[in-house]
């Protein structure tokens, strides 16, 4: 599914998207090449096994060298660009400051769809081919309880230590931050094209305007779709629940109200991120879709809007996985994008929100306008409305999934 | 000396020639078959973990999948049959014109049948996705010139965008057999037949185009969901469809086909014919790209798909085996009723 992701750059008619997909090929090629390489150095012992250098052990004599390449895996429209979209800035400061190349590859597209490819892998203890990966909160706890990812070492991310919000310190699948720190979060929205709907949307109900017929999708998976679709069920009264409680009863509801738009063809598809083309194409008019993206990297007639009945909001997180073969560089990188200014650039070209205290301040300095924009300063109606993705043991877990399998065909 | 040995053990030669082809299938084959069983009687996940015979013997799988993904596998078959119909119907004239009428040209038109194997099957699945896209030269003509269907007319995301797909990526399996069947056809033998007194094929022939051509029509209105059978509506689209299907099919009988072609040339053709569907039906039957690529929508996902799925994003090692399995259960089925039909002296390749 990656590549076939990849590969659709040939169809986006968008500029900026176009160059985002075109290094992702390029990077995706780059990556190829150092997985022939790597293999000898995987045959080698990992030195002292580098998940055991932990707090407990005294600083170590000889610093582990920083050593290249960083094979990074994050989602589209995640990256700030240079102004002709040829490369990052974040990225090339990060190449020239450490003298290492970085493999920066668009592979995620969805949480369950990406850690499916490393699965196997990690099941097996073998090198993921990653050093550094984006997950989203569920997902990274998920992949914490099963033992899958390495620790950071504090004393290689002092700037993160000292600049992660307060807010997003001490969670229960990770208090002490021994396994992520996160990269940005975000919001679940309605998004939609202005001139293919013809009027503006301020509703989950408005995905199922019958005007709309066939030119709308979801998000795959229920982290996101089935929690706005709760939310508009909620406000109609049919659940008394909020997202972060669901239960698979509420989920069966949820997936029965949505039965007959799929099976009408109402509902286009479940995607990830590839609705970003499906925007471009036109033939997606209105979609559930994750704040930033459309505003970085949409055509000028897409819109985002937070729901009138709530949003979703979440947190995405730089993880390690386990043996991975760049951990030191894995971990100047979670340092470097915590730097106070390097943050506000980073936040103020993708939209999203920024884990680092005080980004604020460096985003009105850079951009005075920014104060104004509700991606990067939600404002307060939004906020009071907003709420986690939904909490399930393994086992519902697994039954909402079966849900969410069932409306998507396979 | 190595002449002597050869001569003394000669007949062992046919043995030593298929012992690589036999290995091969063994190991490819033959041995991965084995645990794939296994899985496809077991319970779990690999994130759950599997739990397998002789623990459990959960033969049950197989008539929970079909009954759970029978969307899929309807999909699958009426897609796959359809496309390889629709191959049939353009590829067998194509091969026709180009194994008699080829002339000099014969090589240079093979060539273009292939040509599109020159480039990787996904950049032309994609390219796919920006013709029949909303913004694709397709609807351009359809929609906004000629205004033939409404503005929110899709064609990504349906049936007829799977099977469209699944066409064009198949043409050339057909017609490369059926071109190598038709080149055998001695032309000494259609001069003969025109000698007898064979003519046009009619009228007969005009009521057997027609209503060839209403069947297929009614077929591709119905299996792209174009026409419900079950509400009046669709029966008036399908029987209006029909009507322009049995126009065209007796018109070209009419005025295309002989008896020459009838009685002579298309039987000779038979043991190509077999081979072409069988090469088409397969792949077409068990593909996922299209689906998943054009078809988009859950509605349209094909058996393939669900395998994909359950195999590498699920880690649901039991029902994706249990699915390979009934998938090439009903494959070789099809097959079979297929050969049955034709007659089984074709299969080998036999003259009629």
């Amino acid at each position: 599914m990656e590549e076939l992701n990849t590969l659709s750059a040939l169809q986006a008619p968008i500029s900026r998207r176009r160059l985002l997909q075109g290094s992702a090929v390029a990077g995706a090629a780059a990556f190829l090449a150092a997985c022939g390489g790597g293999g000898t150095a995987t045959e080698e012992p990992t030195p002292g096994g580098s998940s055991t250098v932990g707090p407990t052990v005294e600083p170590t004599v000889a610093e582990v060298p920083i050593e290249g390449p960083l094979n990074f895996a994050n989602w589209p429209a995640y990256i700030d660009l240079t102004e002709d979209e040829t490369s990052s800035p974040t990225l090339e400061a990060f190449k020239a400051e450490y003298g290492i190349e970085v493999n920066y590859v668009e592979d995620i597209q969805a949480n369950e769809d990406f850690v499916a490819t490393i699965t196997q892998a990690l099941d097996a203890g073998l090198d993921t081919g990653w050093d550094l990966m984006v997950l989203t909160d569920y997902m990274a706890a998920r992949l914490v309880r099963k033992g899958w990812l390495d620790e950071i070492d504090p004393a290689n991310v002092p700037t993160a230590a000292a600049n992660l919000r307060g807010a997003l310190r001490g969670l229960a699948w990770d208090p002490d931050q021994k396994f992520h720190y996160p990269w940005q979060s975000g919001a679940d929205g309605v998004g939609y094209n202005r001139v293919s709907t013809g009027r503006d949307l301020t509703s989950l109900g408005d995905l199922f305007d019958p005007a709309f017929a066939g030119k709308v999708t979801l998000l795959s998976g229920y982290q996101d779709s089935f929690a706005m679709i709760h939310l508009l069920l909620r406000q109609q009264g049919k659940l008394t629940t909020t997202p972060d409680q669901m239960t698979v009863a509420d989920a069966q509801k949820i997936h029965d109200f949505l039965k007959p738009y799929v099976d009408s063809g109402h509902i286009r598809g479940f995607t990830g991120n590839e609705y970003l083309q499906d925007f471009g194409s036109g033939d997606t008019w209105v979609a559930i879709v994750w704040s930033g993206d459309l505003a970085s990297s949409g055509g000028p007639d897409d819109r985002f809007v937070y729901a009138s009945e709530g949003s979703i909001i979440w947190t995405d997180n730089m993880v390690i996985p386990k043996g991975a073969v760049h951990k030191r560089a894995a971990e100047a990188m979670i340092d470097w994008v915590y730097d106070v200014d390097r943050a506000a650039a980073l936040a103020n070209w993708i939209y999203y929100i920024s884990p680092v205290a005080g980004v604020e301040e460096a985003i009105l300095a850079l951009d005075p306008e920014a104060g104004a924009n509700p991606l990067l300063f939600p404002p307060a109606q939004v906020v009071e409305k907003q709420y986690a993705q939904p909490a399930l043991s393994d086992e519902d877990d697994l039954a909402v999934s079966e849900l969410a399998s069932d409306l998507e065909g396979a | 000396m190595i002449g002597r040995l050869v001569h003394r053990y000669r007949w062992a030669v046919p043995y030593v020639l298929m012992a690589p082809g036999l290995l091969w299938l063994v190991a490819f084959f033959v041995v991965p078959m084995v645990p794939m069983i296994l899985f496809s009687i077991s319970e779990g996940t690999v994130n759950t973990g599997i739990v397998q015979p002789p623990d459990v013997w959960a033969i049950g799988n197989y008539p929970e999948v079909v009954v759970k993904f029978q969307d899929n596998v309807r999909n699958s078959l009426v897609f796959g049959a359809l496309a390889t119909t629709l191959c049939f119907a353009i590829g067998y004239p194509l091969a026709y014109a180009i194994a008699f009428r080829g002339g000099r040209y014969k090589n240079l038109l093979l060539f273009l049948v292939i040509a599109p194997f020159f480039t990787s099957f996904l950049i032309r699945t994609i390219s796919w996705k920006v013709i029949l896209g909303n913004d694709g030269p397709f609807l351009a003509v359809v929609r906004d010139a000629l205004h033939l269907v409404p503005a929110n007319f899709s064609v990504m995301g349906t049936p007829l965008a799977v099977v469209s797909g699944l066409t064009y990526q198949l043409l050339p399996f057909m017609v490369l057999p059926l071109y190598v069947s038709l080149e055998k056809v001695d032309i000494r033998f259609i001069e003969a037949a025109r000698d007898l007194y064979a003519g046009p094929w009619r009228p007969r022939g005009t009521a057997i185009g027609a209503a060839l051509g209403g069947a297929l029509a009614i077929a591709l209105m119905v299996g792209l969901r174009y026409a419900d059978p079950g509400d009046p509506s669709g029966l008036v689209a399908a029987g209006g469809a029909a009507l322009v299907g049995a126009l065209l099919g007796g018109l070209v009988a009419h005025f295309l086909v002989t008896e020459a072609f009838v009685r002579v040339v298309f039987p000779l053709s038979l043991p190509g014919v077999f081979a072409a569907s069988i090469l088409t039906f397969i792949p077409a039957v068990g593909d996922y790209v299209n689906a998943d690529l054009l078809g988009v929508s859950p509605n349209n996902q094909m058996i393939g798909n669900v395998i994909q799925n359950r195999y590498l994003f699920q880690t649901d090692y039991p029902v994706a085996s249990a699915l390979s399995f009934i998938l090439m259960g009903a494959i070789l089925l099809a097959i079979a009723l297929y050969a049955k039909v034709l007659g089984t002296e074709e299969l080998t390749g036999g003259r009629a």
